[in-house]
């Protein structure tokens, strides 16, 4: 069996299909067995979210009434007590996917933070282009600032990194900030505007628009938020990919915005 | 025929106001014997949590509702508490909202969640998680436990608490901190500003970290501590005489970075932000 081979059949391990080759690869296969691990700790964090409390009956009550007020329903003939549309399962289970989208949107992180090298390799969550300059949004730092930044440095040089001496009679004159980086700044007031959510994120409001409709705004103008911040510190990244604070950041972020999933798993179940 | 005089008017119809509105308010007190490990949870949509402590084996819970669109659930098992605001069909941020008041022991474990708060909690000793989309979070005297707070928008404040670990997060809010110490202390907030004041107590791990809110830490001449900042599009700036140490952050520009120990740097003090200003400032 190959690393191919194990894709292919990875859903049925949810069913707990499994037979001696897929075994017998991944005690060879790190990458492998990493994979099947992470994707059972998954399953088995979406598992403890059926684990609460059932609502109240009056809900479903009320459900029921309010469905068949509008005619969706209807009682069947000879049994007029009963409704026909009765959730088999807690109303909490088809939220279960938040759990493990949240987790994936830490997982994409992770991914980032460890092996993103390429010049555009954005992920999933972030699909807008950062590199649109604005046409008319003013720079939020430009060359007209370095003197300032100058002297300051010049002033706080005996307390950096740099030897005091050293650095006051030595350190040339900052180069204005390369375009790139304005073009990064200038940026973040248009990228906060225009970053329309992916289709996870779409999925994710429309679950809050139907199970809280009265959030939905809030949700979305804090999803457009998180999702700005990834695309400026992604295209930070790239332009400087040495920078591992900035990976240390985008990790942050990408936590944030899995906080901002659950805020809402807990708030819409 | 006299005229009445508009003092009187205003008075009357003022007096009618409050009369109707206290009419609609409705008051109802829950009281449950608890024993040591005492966990109180309440979660209400629209309204504010106060908790103070109270006796060490009873839980009480004074819920003031605006209308009868929304009742209480509770329930106890065990030393668990679980307060719950239900909302019927109808109900918005006036009739729905339900106020709570809570006296708990003051090491109970404490969990609170509310859309539009405030949470207010002071003088307790044991765990909190606190959680809000725009509610105001206000946490003082508080020591000894975990502080766990995530808002949307809400801001939040912590003053006085010590000796645990604190854990605040915030997509845009503010997060202002004045004597919060502790072994580990992180503040995150994406555009909100965070503010310090206090001396970064000892052996404590801190770190602050915004997107493009603005960070300032004030903090008194004699702190020990092991300071680094790195803004990557911002500016940064400290006052104080910091000794300089090796570390992987001389590649960056000195105007966007800093990295030094005050004393014994005892504690470790990290500060990053993407494009907001970080101020070390000395008090």
């Amino acid at each position: 069996m190959t690393c191919s081979d194990v894709r292919r059949v990875l859903p049925d391990i949810v069913d707990g299909e499994i037979d001696a080759d897929f075994q017998a690869h991944l005690l060879s296969c790190p990458a492998c067995s990493e994979l099947v691990d992470d994707l059972n700790l998954i399953v088995s964090e979406a598992g403890t979210l059926a684990e609460t409390d059932e609502p109240p009956a009056r809900v479903w009550v009320n459900i029921a009434n309010q469905l068949r007020a509008e005619g969706i329903i209807r009682d069947p003939e000879g049994n007029p007590a009963r409704p026909l549309l009765v959730p088999a399962q807690p109303r909490r289970w088809s939220l279960w996917w938040l759990a493990p989208v949240a987790a994936a949107v830490l997982a994409a992180g992770s991914y980032q933070l460890t092996h993103w090298n390429a010049p555009r390799s954005a992920p999933q969550v972030a699909q807008q282009s950062p590199a649109q300059p604005p046409a008319a949004t003013p720079a939020v730092t430009s060359p007209a600032n370095q003197p300032a930044v100058v002297a300051q440095s010049s002033s706080t040089t005996s307390h950096t990194v740099n030897p005091p001496a050293q650095a006051a009679k030595h350190q040339p004159v900052p180069a204005p900030l390369p375009k790139a980086e304005t073009e990064v700044a200038s940026n973040q007031n248009a990228s906060r505007e225009v970053s329309p959510p992916n289709e996870e994120d779409q999925r994710f409001l429309s679950e809050v628009s139907e199970r809280a409709p009265g959030m939905r705004s809030t949700y979305e103008n804090q999803l457009r938020a998180v999702n700005a911040e990834i695309l400026e510190t992604q295209a930070y990244i790239k332009r400087n990919p040495e920078d591992l604070d900035a990976r240390q950041h985008l990790m942050e972020v990408y936590q944030q915005k899995a906080m901002l999933y659950q805020m809402a798993l807990d708030r819409i179940q | 025929m006299e005229s009445i005089p508009r003092s009187r008017v205003i008075t009357a119809v003022l007096t009618a106001c409050l009369v109707s509105a206290a009419v609609a308010e409705t008051k109802k007190e829950f009281r449950y014997v608890v024993g040591p490990n005492t966990v109180v949870s309440v979660d209400t949509q629209y309204g504010g949590i106060s908790v103070k402590p109270g006796n060490d084996n009873e839980v009480l819970v004074v819920a003031t509702l605006q209308s009868d669109k929304a009742e209480v659930d509770s329930r106890q098992i065990g030393d668990r508490i679980e307060i719950v605001s239900h909302l019927f069909e109808g109900a918005d941020q006036q009739s729905g909202r339900i106020d709570y008041e809570v006296r708990i022991p003051s090491n109970a474990t404490l969990s609170l969640r509310s859309s539009l708060g405030p949470l207010v909690v002071e003088r307790l000793h044991g765990d909190l998680s606190v959680e809000g989309m725009d509610a105001t979070v206000d946490i003082h005297d508080v020591a000894n436990g975990h502080v766990h707070v995530n808002t949307m928008r809400g801001p939040v404040t912590l003053t006085n608490v010590s000796n645990g670990h604190v854990e605040v997060g915030t997509i845009t809010g503010s997060i202002t901190m004045k004597s919060v110490n502790g072994t580990l202390v992180r503040a995150v907030s994406g555009g909100g500003k965070i503010s310090y004041e206090g001396d970064f107590g000892a052996g404590g791990d801190y770190k602050f970290a915004t997107h493009s809110g603005d960070i300032v830490a004030t903090v008194p001449a004699g702190t020990s501590a092991d300071f680094s900042a790195h803004s990557m599009l911002g500016k940064v700036q400290h006052d104080f005489p910091l000794e300089p140490r090796h570390s992987h952050m001389a590649s960056y520009q000195p105007g966007n970075a800093f990295v030094g120990t005050v004393g014994k740097a005892e504690s470790s003090v990290v500060l990053r932000s993407f494009s907001g200003k970080i101020r070390l400032t000395q008090r």
